[in-house]
């Protein structure tokens, strides 16, 4: 009972992280329809830069909304520079031109910070793990939960009760009708690139004090998060959530069951099949036609 | 403008080629060179089957390098562990790809897009997990040793020259190869699936039947280049099969050119000049690190997208034309006004 209660946690809290990372992808395709794979890199960012930042003797919670800041500056210049210069290209193109993006981030971030991952503190300086039924979960796998949560619900209020998310879902649904309605889907495209960008960041933030960020952790969260959008139907927030956690489950109770070793063949295969029964994931892409999110 | 109907594999083209990649190694003596234009033909050959498959099926990749990761170690185990002679062993290294594509291919044909990029990364990141974890068979993260290399007529093909030569017999073959199926029926079939796959099918073409041929196609050449690759080291271990290399095969056809054979060729002769250069730029300049190199390759796969979508070899090509172009323009125009007449009639 205890060892699958554990799994279950472990599960949900990397299903969590995954979910976070999925998120970011879902916003900039349903509004640009391009698959970003640089936004691994922008979790990396989020967790190195916040490294940078309280080792120069920031105090935490400034630099933990200094690296968000900086990080969506990122986010908004790849747009500018990379992506609105390519936007008409096929999917195929943009799916190579942010492969591009994400190895010359990662490239510049070992040379700068090196190949050692580092080091940052918990949220609260008590990070003793709590017991709950046999399982012990460290608080800052609760803040983990706690902020993909409080992202999903400030995404739903962004998409659904502001003017702003209207102008996102007619961006996503018809850009051309939508610039008639004087909504700039080139300012809509900055922005979703911006606030996916901040979104990895405090995807990097909450799991740093867990995962001990490194310059190339962001591939495979990157791939996660991308695995976890298709297998939820890419477009669709809240089966970016399905997926992310679903993903996260496979992958601990395959790791606990079965190999910890085969973790991420386990997982990838489980996508694999998934996809085999479900081509268009869980949610499929019913969603997209109507604005996505 | 001579008109055909049915195109020909340029000869000549090929002839020059060969040529030049014989005489090559002349240019330069250091064995270091060697080595790396014997890994351009490797990649050459990966490079060329990964080209038909994005450029004429229209079909992308991301994981490429299990299937060359799974040729070079089908050849490995059995020429190590159960002692079967390497060119028997090729025949494995050709065949278990190929098998391992169909089934994916079967479960790939229903994807598009997004979910076929997924398909393709998740496919080739289970292969590398598992020729990591398959302890029994593959010896794990350190890998095999001990690979013999290839003999014929009790002449073995040892690092250097000869290997050189043998592998750039075989890419040779792989160009012909690849020349004469974009020039065949499948050819012109693949290049209007990449045009519109909606309306090829409409006109009868199986769509579904010659993706799925390509993809086996391009899986054993890179199976082949990963046999070629296995008997060359000594020891092969999972990290040369791993996703870093996919994105190597994928930037050498998208730098070259995926749309024309000859662009996948030059780009891996790009890839393989570039890392040459860092190399030797590395040593003299401690800012260059092979960390440089990738932030090379990313700016690269970024520019080459925005700037040249067609890659190098194709925008350098019509480059040259367009020169042509200048000098004909009067007759070209006076053939198509008589094109013109002749409907007219």
């Amino acid at each position: 009972m205890g060892e699958l209660m554990q799994y279950l946690i472990t599960g949900l809290t990397i299903g969590s992280m995954y979910a976070i990372v999925a998120l970011g992808f879902v916003t900039i395709y349903s509004v640009t329809k391009v698959i970003n794979l640089a936004q691994g890199e922008f979790v990396m960012l989020g967790g190195m830069i916040m490294f940078s930042f309280t080792k120069a003797g920031v105090p935490y919670i400034f630099s933990f909304f200094l690296t968000i800041l900086t990080v969506i500056i990122i986010g908004f210049l790849i747009e500018a520079t990379i992506i609105r210069k390519a936007k008409n290209a096929d999917p195929l193109s943009l799916i190579i031109l942010t492969i591009g993006a994400a190895i010359f981030i990662r490239g510049i971030a070992s040379m700068f910070w090196g190949k050692d991952p580092v080091k940052i503190a918990p949220f609260l300086a008590n990070n003793e793990p709590i017991s709950i039924f046999g399982a012990s979960i460290t608080p800052q796998s609760i803040w983990v939960m706690v902020f993909m949560l409080a992202i999903v619900a400030i995404l739903y209020i962004l998409m659904e009760k502001t003017m702003i998310g209207k102008a996102f879902r007619a961006c996503s649904a018809n850009p051309l009708a939508a610039r008639l309605m004087a909504i700039s889907p080139k300012k809509m495209s900055a922005f979703s690139f911006a606030f996916s960008a901040g979104l990895g960041a405090i995807a990097g933030l909450v799991i740093a004090p867990i995962l001990f960020p490194a310059y190339d952790m962001g591939i495979m969260l990157g791939i996660k998060g991308f695995s976890a959008s298709i297998l939820g139907g890419l477009g669709s927030a809240p089966g970016a959530v399905i997926g992310g956690i679903l993903l996260g489950l496979i992958e601990s109770f395959g790791a606990g069951y079965i190999s910890s070793g085969m973790k991420d063949a386990i997982a990838f295969g489980a996508v694999l099949l998934l996809l085999l029964i479900r081509p268009f994931g869980i949610l499929g892409e019913k969603n997209v036609g109507k604005g996505g999110l | 403008m001579k008109r055909q109907g049915v195109q020909r594999v340029n000869w000549i083209g090929v002839l020059v080629f060969a040529l030049f990649i014989c005489v090559l190694p002349f240019l330069f003596s250091k064995s270091f060179y060697i080595t790396k234009a014997t890994f351009a033909g490797l990649y050459t050959i990966v490079a060329v089957g990964l080209g038909l498959l994005m450029g004429f099926a229209g079909q992308i990749s991301l994981g490429q390098a299990a299937f060359y990761g799974v040729g070079a170690y089908s050849t490995a185990v059995l020429s190590t562990t159960y002692g079967i002679n390497p060119w028997l062993s090729l025949l494995v290294s050709l065949l278990v790809p190929a098998l391992v594509a169909y089934i994916m291919g079967q479960t790939m044909a229903r994807l598009h897009g997004y979910y076929l990029a997924m398909a393709t990364l998740a496919f080739g990141i289970v292969i590398h997990v598992l020729l990591v974890e398959w302890k029994s068979v593959t010896k794990g993260a350190s890998g095999l040793y001990g690979v013999p290399k290839i003999e014929i007529f009790g002449f073995a093909f040892k690092q250097g020259l000869s290997y050189y030569y043998l592998v750039w017999t075989f890419a040779l073959i792989v160009i012909i190869i690849s020349l004469n199926i974009i020039h065949s029926r499948i050819g012109r079939a693949l290049r209007s699936i990449h045009d519109s796959e909606i309306a090829s099918s409409a006109m009868g073409v199986d769509t579904g039947k010659y993706k799925m041929q390509v993809f086996i196609i391009s899986a054993m050449f890179a199976g082949l280049a990963g046999w070629l690759f296995a008997h060359m080291s000594y020891s092969i271990s999972p990290t040369s099969f791993g996703l870093n290399h996919s994105i190597l095969f994928l930037t050498m056809v998208v730098l070259g050119g995926a749309t024309s054979v000859w662009g996948a060729v030059f780009g891996a002769f790009l890839i393989s000049l570039i890392n040459i250069l860092v190399h030797t730029l590395g040593s003299h300049i401690s800012f260059i690190t092979s960390d440089f190199e990738h932030v090379l390759y990313g700016l690269i796969l970024m520019l080459v997208v925005i700037f040249l979508p067609r890659g190098v070899f194709p925008s350098l090509v019509s480059l040259l034309k367009s020169y042509d172009y200048k000098g004909k323009k009067k007759k070209e125009k006076g053939q198509v006004e008589a094109v013109k007449g002749e409907h007219h009639v």
